[in-house]
Parts: structure tokens; sequence; C-alpha cells
């Protein structure tokens, strides 16, 4: 649902609102004046909701080059006294880790809230990773809801909280918070309408030693006022039931599960049980009252023990003798369901499951092992098809014969290519047909991983990374190649967006994320500026030309970077049926056609098949690129009205 | 206006099918039904890469118990299939009780195509379903194009489902969701999808009583 759709709406109406834009809309309830982001699984529809209202509710954002950058636009915000927001996935929070830190020295001074989304499971992400330990490390209070309408709750009440304390706040989403749905209450859009005041305080702002000392203590200072306060926030909440000798403890989403978990267990409200909207720091007023009453706690959580341990510092800091439960019956890896959960209670409070998850499992598995294998694909007629065909094409030719090439005394005899790769939906090329990613650890890291390759390893080094990507942590990487004389090829593919996300504008596109022109930043302005010799852009669907270029590039001593321009084909073919152009789909030229399977083995577009013994193309996914023509030996594929004419 | 029934604590949704099929707005669509008729709704689904032509699922559930955006396992009310093979990865979430809604008109993948995997036949997958819980089975995509345009394949999964009589919410809050949901322009078009599903999936059960009469 846009958030467009919700001006005009009534106080305590509700909505049916996905995680990220309840979390947008409580921004703007919230009074956010500034909003910056980098886009990244499960966090990009944050930003893209509120671009959907900056206008409306006179709201500066920005999709910005990456996730430090993100987080110090936002810090300028709340230092000018405004409220403002960065969100980001887990992982941006390490790019942006380094003013983090130091924002939480200086502190908030209009409410300053940082998104984190982590991605338990790692659906859509390099790893695991649980923020609310960076945010204990940097003394910024996490809140953790556990459904859309409590993130939205948050979100309002975290910009006032950060704003009364001068700390700034984590709002600690996952994946089956951001990308989840429920019933969101509307409340009141906070009209702030404050100017913005610069203050000139270095004794603040600039890293002298003293300055540090000084900014630490207060810090420290704020946080202990958080600790002593931290019983007023709402959205803690215990439930002691007489007499029960055996209490739990759930944070965030974890608190969904338990509740589910008890109802299936028939036991509603008979356990104490206390959530946690607020994991850090740990509501100690509460947790001495559930410790009270309790001889057997269980602390239910999502990925690390956070909770457990410091409700467990605290008991034992107390004297408490409790035996503990967390992590030995829940889950330290992926996310949590209900099953777990009432695996966990089962055993917690020796009582039998009402489900039978043998039997479940015996009688569901052999049908779960029948469907056909469905990786992800690069969409038809995607760019990134052409370039990786003939990437691997030229690299492979190059790395068999390099004596060919003139290019013996580099890579010797014979060799195989090494092609670091990077995030974005381009990592699809590690799966077959083309295997030609064989790395992608974070964003940038296949271009730093290929400067330490090329000084030891004597084989063809073909690192491919996205454009957006290549904004956000390529360039120093690029720059240090070019100083240290690092020989490979460089392939930027360059499709206009940041694709996989949801097809956000990078720096190089002519929109900014309210859809309003942009000056560009050309890639090959940025190569030639770092100091590389040969740049060169090509059409990856001019499949003629980019392999000249691609052997050329080859040849370079050094690195050399080939930028592959073609915009993304799902931009390209919505712009073209937006104006009432339909695509012209291509067909098999029965005839011609060989079944040398060059395209489907070694091509792999999605819309082209085998059926019995003929290869086709499915109109319906067709796009109309025209690549498939260039890349088959035997001329067999013509699009439809074509062949019509000559038959 | 709403019409009255009985309240429900729980009621669990699974939908799956593949990346472009339309199994969100699938599960906004109930979503948002729901929360017209005033219940708690929980949903999830998956975003991002899956989307790519991959597997995708989606959970949507409502009533006053409801907590968590996943169902639990063992525990779904009705699994609608928009592709026949790719229900079979979800049949742990259901049970005896279930009722499974298949769409009959397969989707092959490429690593069909390029040997790596087989697409089983289309009978031996439904005697899956079958041999799990009570299954119905539709071409939804032809039913689609029956009301004008297959873009309305979820409509006519959705109207099977409510036709069944075996959804708490009634016809009118479901069209009233798919209203808000989908284009003006395409709304007589899920309508007509919606009621070819309904009526499909009533006749169906109706049948099969009688058949069981006749036993």
């Amino acid at each position: 649902m846009s958030l467009r759709s919700l001006s005009g709406r009534k106080e305590g109406e509700k909505v049916l609102l996905m995680g990220n834009e309840a979390i947008a809309w409580g921004a703007v309830e919230g009074g956010v004046a500034v909003a910056a982001g980098y886009p990244g699984t499960p966090s990009s529809e944050i930003i893209d909701s509120l671009a959907e209202v900056a206008g409306e509710h006179n709201i500066y954002v920005e999709w910005s080059t990456n996730e430090k950058v993100a987080l110090e636009v936002a810090l300028a915000a709340s230092y000018c006294k405004l409220r403002s927001m960065t969100s980001m996935k887990h992982v941006g929070l390490n790019v942006a880790h380094d003013s983090f830190m130091t924002a939480a020295h200086i502190g908030a001074r209009g409410g300053f809230v940082v998104v984190s989304c982590d991605d338990p499971g790692a659906w859509s992400s390099q790893n695991e990773q649980d923020n609310r330990y960076i945010a204990m490390q940097a003394y910024v209070p996490v809140f953790e809801p556990y459904t859309p309408d409590e993130a939205k709750k948050m979100m309002v009440y975290a910009f006032q909280y950060s704003e009364d304390y001068g700390q700034p706040v984590m709002l600690r989403s996952t994946t089956r918070v951001s990308h989840a749905t429920s019933e969101v209450e509307l409340g009141v859009v906070q009209k702030l309408e404050r100017k913005p005041v610069w203050e000139k305080r270095p004794d603040l702002l600039v890293y002298d030693s003293a300055g540090a000392r000084r900014n630490r203590v207060e810090m420290v200072k704020r946080f202990e006022r958080i600790v002593r306060e931290v019983d007023k926030v709402p959205f803690n909440k215990l439930m002691l039931v007489d007499g029960s000798k055996k209490g739990i403890v759930a944070s965030g989403l974890a608190y969904g599960y338990v509740k589910e978990a008890l109802n299936l267990l028939n036991l509603d409200d008979k356990v104490s049980l206390l959530k946690l909207g607020m994991t850090y720091p740990i509501p100690k007023g509460l947790i001495k009252n559930l410790l009270d009453s309790v001889e057997e706690l269980l602390v239910v959580e999502e990925l690390e023990p956070i909770a457990e341990n410091l409700i467990k510092a605290y008991a034992a800091d107390q004297g408490y003798k409790i035996r503990f439960h967390g992590k030995d019956l829940i889950p330290l890896i992926g996310e949590l369901t209900t099953k777990p959960v009432v695996q966990a209670l089962t055993k917690f409070l020796g009582v039998e499951s009402p489900i039978d998850y043998d039997e479940v499992s015996r009688l569901s598995e052999a049908a779960a092992r029948l469907p056909p294998t469905r990786p992800p694909v690069l969409c038809p007629g995607c760019p990134h098809r052409a370039s990786y065909f003939s990437l691997k094409k030229v690299s492979t030719r190059v790395a068999n014969n390099p004596k060919r090439f003139g290019l013996e005394q580099v890579f010797g005899e014979s060799t195989s290519p090494i092609y670091p790769g990077d995030i974005g939906c381009y990592g699809l090329a590690y799966l077959p047909p083309f295997k030609a990613i064989d790395l992608a650890i974070s964003m940038g890291g296949g271009l730093g991983f290929a400067n330490g390759l090329a000084h030891i390893v004597k084989a063809p080094i073909v690192v491919s990374i996205g454009d957006s990507t290549f904004f956000h942590a390529g360039i120093p990487a690029l720059i240090n190649a070019v100083h240290h004389k690092a020989r490979m090829v460089i392939v930027i593919l360059d499709n206009d967006v940041t694709a996989m996300t949801g097809e956000q504008p990078t720096p190089g596109s002519a929109v900014n994320a309210l859809g309003q022109p942009a000056p560009r930043v050309m890639l090959e302005d940025l190569a030639r500026g770092c100091g590389v010799s040969y740049v060169q852009v090509v059409d990856p669907s001019d499949f003629k030309r980019s392999q000249e270029v691609l052997e050329e590039a080859m040849k370079v001593d050094g690195p050399a970077v080939v930028i592959f321009r073609r915009p993304c084909e799902l931009v390209r073919t919505r712009e073209q049926r937006r104006q009432g152009i339909l695509p012209e789909p291509y067909m098999v030229n029965q005839a011609k056609c060989t079944k040398c399977m060059v395209c489907i083995t070694s091509f792999g577009c999605p819309a082209i098949y085998k059926q019995g013994n003929l290869i086709q193309i499915d109109p319906t996914l067709c796009t109309g690129c025209g690549d498939c023509a260039q890349i088959c030996p035997h001329d067999a594929f013509v699009q439809a009205k074509a062949l019509v004419k000559t038959t | 206006m709403v019409s009255l029934w009985t309240p429900v604590e729980r009621f669990d949704v699974v939908i799956a099918g593949v990346g472009g099929q339309g199994t969100i707005l699938a599960s906004r669509i109930i979503g948002r039904a729901a929360v017209i008729a005033g219940l708690k709704v929980r949903g999830s689904e998956l975003l991002g890469m899956s989307q790519r032509g991959g597997a995708v699922y989606s959970h949507v559930r409502f009533g006053t118990k409801v907590e968590a955006p996943i169902i639990p396992e063992g525990a779904a009310h009705i699994l609608l299939s928009f592709e026949p093979a790719e229900g079979l990865r979800y049949l742990h979430y259901l049970s005896k009780n279930s009722l499974i809604l298949v769409n009959t008109k397969p989707i092959i993948p490429q690593t069909v195509s390029s040997g790596l995997s087989k697409y089983p036949e289309l009978e031996h997958i439904l005697q899956h379903y079958r041999s799990y819980a009570t299954t119905i089975t539709l071409d939804a995509t032809a039913l689609a194009i029956q009301a004008g345009n297959p873009i309305a394949t979820n409509s006519a999964m959705i109207g099977a489902m409510v036709g069944s009589g075996r959804f708490p919410l009634p016809a009118e809050v479901m069209l009233q969701a798919i209203e808000e949901s989908v284009r003006k322009s395409l709304f007589d078009v899920n309508k007509k999808a919606f009621y070819l599903g309904f009526e499909k999936a009533k006749q169906l059960l109706e049948s099969e009583s009688k058949e069981a009469v006749a036993v």
C-alpha cells in the first residue's frame, strides 16, 4: 500500500501495512524531517515509502551513496536539532560503523533513529548478524518491535525518547518484521516545522583527545539516566501468574512465537511472561519482579543470547539463585518459528506437544523432494546475461591459450580465470550456466579481494561489480589497484539502478529518490579520474564489440575497466508498457535450429525452453531483447513478425 | 456491509507459487479483507532475491489469537498452490484437516529444460496432495483467461477458496479487499475471475460429496 493513500485517513483507523511501510509511517507521525539510507533487503521499502510522501510532509529523503554517508546525513540533521533517521540492512551498519560509534558520543539533539534491519536466516544476505551487539558497543538503546503495528508505535516513541535522553536510538527490525504485514492503527502526524539550528561546537564535534574523553564521560552519563528510567518504556510488559515457578522472557518477534506456542499448548496466561520491546538496556525493575517470583527462567530470542546474558549478569549481581535456560533450548542459528519454541517449551515446562512434529516431517518430506529445483534466475532480457556470456567466453579463451594472445609471460601455458564478484542481481551468475562469480563477500569486497590475488596468482582475474555497488564501496579498491598496478579486468555492470532491492536510483541515475532530475555521476569519468588507463563503455547486447573490448582489456598490464551499460530490463519494459509499446517476442525458426543447446546450456534465458525435441520461446516471458539471435550459431531465433513475413 | 460470522481465533493460509505469479498480492488481499472485518492480521512475505523467478511463498493469518508472522507447522487451515508442484514444498504447515487448492497450470523452470531436474507428472503431484488432505484442483489460469486476463489468476484462486465454504470471511468482504488492491480498470475482470473460481470450487465439492453418498 502506498503511504500516499494514508493522507486524509482518521486517527484510530486501521490499515494493512508491511513492516517497512509501518516504520516509514511511524517516522512521518513522529515528525521526521530528514531520512537517508542505502537500499538493502530487508530494509529498502522504508526509504522507498518515505520518498512517496516526502513532498506532502516536507521531509528531505535521499538514497545516499552508502550507509556511512546516509548515517552522516542523518547525524547532521540531528545535530541541527531536526528529527532524523537512517535505515539500512544489518551489514550496512558495518559500513556506517565508524560514524555510528562517534555519533553515539556526540549524542542526539534532534531525535535520531537508526533503523537496522537484521536478517536471521540470511534470506538475502551474506551473513547472519545480530546488530544489538553493535548498539551495545555504542551505548545506543535498542527497540525491538514484534509486529508492524508495534514498529510504527515504536518509531513515534523513539524520536521523542532519543530527544529526551539526548542519545541516538536503534530500532532493530528483522526480515519477519520488515516484510511482515499486520493491521496498523494510524495516529496523528506531528507537524513540528522546526528550523535547523547550526551551532559552532568544536568541543563536541572535533576530535582532539580531550574532546573524545569528555564526550565519552557525557555519553556514559546519558546512558546511566536511560538505565535508571528504563522501566518507563511502555513496550516492555510483565504478565505475572500466581504460582508460576517457571517464567519466560521473550524479546522482539520471539514474543509472537512464544504467545503462539503457549496457545498451542493450551497454556494461555498460565505462565509468567515478560515481553521485551527494549532489549538494551534491560528493564531491571520488571526483571526483578519476575526473578522474585520464579525458580527457573527461559529467555527466548532470535540469534545471539543478548537479553539472556544481560539478565544472567543482573541475576548474579543481585544474588538470585535461578536456573537459566536460553540458547541451550532455543536455536542460535537461523530465524525462529513457532515449532522450535513449542519444542523448547515442552522441555522447559515438562508438557506434551500437541503436534507430532516427527510425524509431520515423515508425511511431508517425500512430497517436498518432488518439485523441480527453482533457483532465482536473471530475468528474461537481463543485460547481465549478455555481459556474462561475453565475459565467460573471452576470459576462458585467453586463459586456455595465453600464448595466442601474447600473454604466456603473464599467465603461463594454460590456466583458469578467477572471478571475484560482488553483491547484486548479477550474483546469480555464480550459478550455471555461467559460474562466473567465485566470491561475493561484502559490498566492494570482490574488488578488494582481487587486489590481493593480483600479486600472488598467475591467472586472469575478472572482477564484476554493479554500478550501485561500485559507487558504494568499489572506488577505494580501484584506486588501490591503480596505485599498486594490480592486473585485473574490472567489469562494471551499469544498469542505471540498484536493481535487486527494487530499482532504486544510483548516483549514476538521472533522477533521485523522489524521481526529480539529478546530475549523473559517470562511471567512466570516475575510473579515468582514479587513474585507470584503459576504460571502455559498451552495450553488452553488442556481443562482437563487447568481446573485442574484453580481449583488449585482458592485455592491459594493470587494472582495466569495462563498463557494460544497458538499463535493467524490468525498468525498460515497464517504461515501454507505460508508453503503450508491447514487447515483440522472438520465436524459433525450427528449420534452422540444430538443437545444439547453446541457448540453454551457455546462455540460459528463462524464456527459452526445450519441449520434447524442440527448442521453444515462451512469448509471455520473452521481452524481445534479441540477445538470443546474436548468440545462436545457426541464426535460428527471429522476431515473430519477421518469421511470419518470410514464410 | 460486513456480515456476521463466528468469531475466528486463528485462521492460517499458506500461499505457494513462483516469483511473479501474484502470490504477494493474494496474501495482501486476504489480509486487507481481515482488516475490513476488524480482525487482527499477521502475514509474512519473501521479497528480494527470491522474487527473480524462484520458488516463493507467503503466509497470511488472522483472528483474535494470531501473534506471529509465520504459521505454526502442522496447523494451517488452507494451502493455495498457484502452481501444481510448488505447494508440495509446504505440506509440513498442514494437518489432516486442512484444505488444499491447486492451480493445475504448471510453470516449467529452466532447470528442467537444461536437464538439471525433472518436472513430475501432474497426476503424481496431485496424489501427494490428496493423500495429505482434502484437495480441490482447478485451472485457475484458464478461469482468469476466461474472465478476460490471466493476471486475475489470484482472484480465481481466492474465489475458489471462498467457494469451498471452508474460509470464514464472506465473498463481499473479499471483493471489497480485491477492489482496494487492484487497478481500477482490472476490477471487473478480477471480480469475474473470483466468481468463476467460487462456482468451480462449489461445484467440485458438491459432485464429490454426491460421489461419497453414492459409495
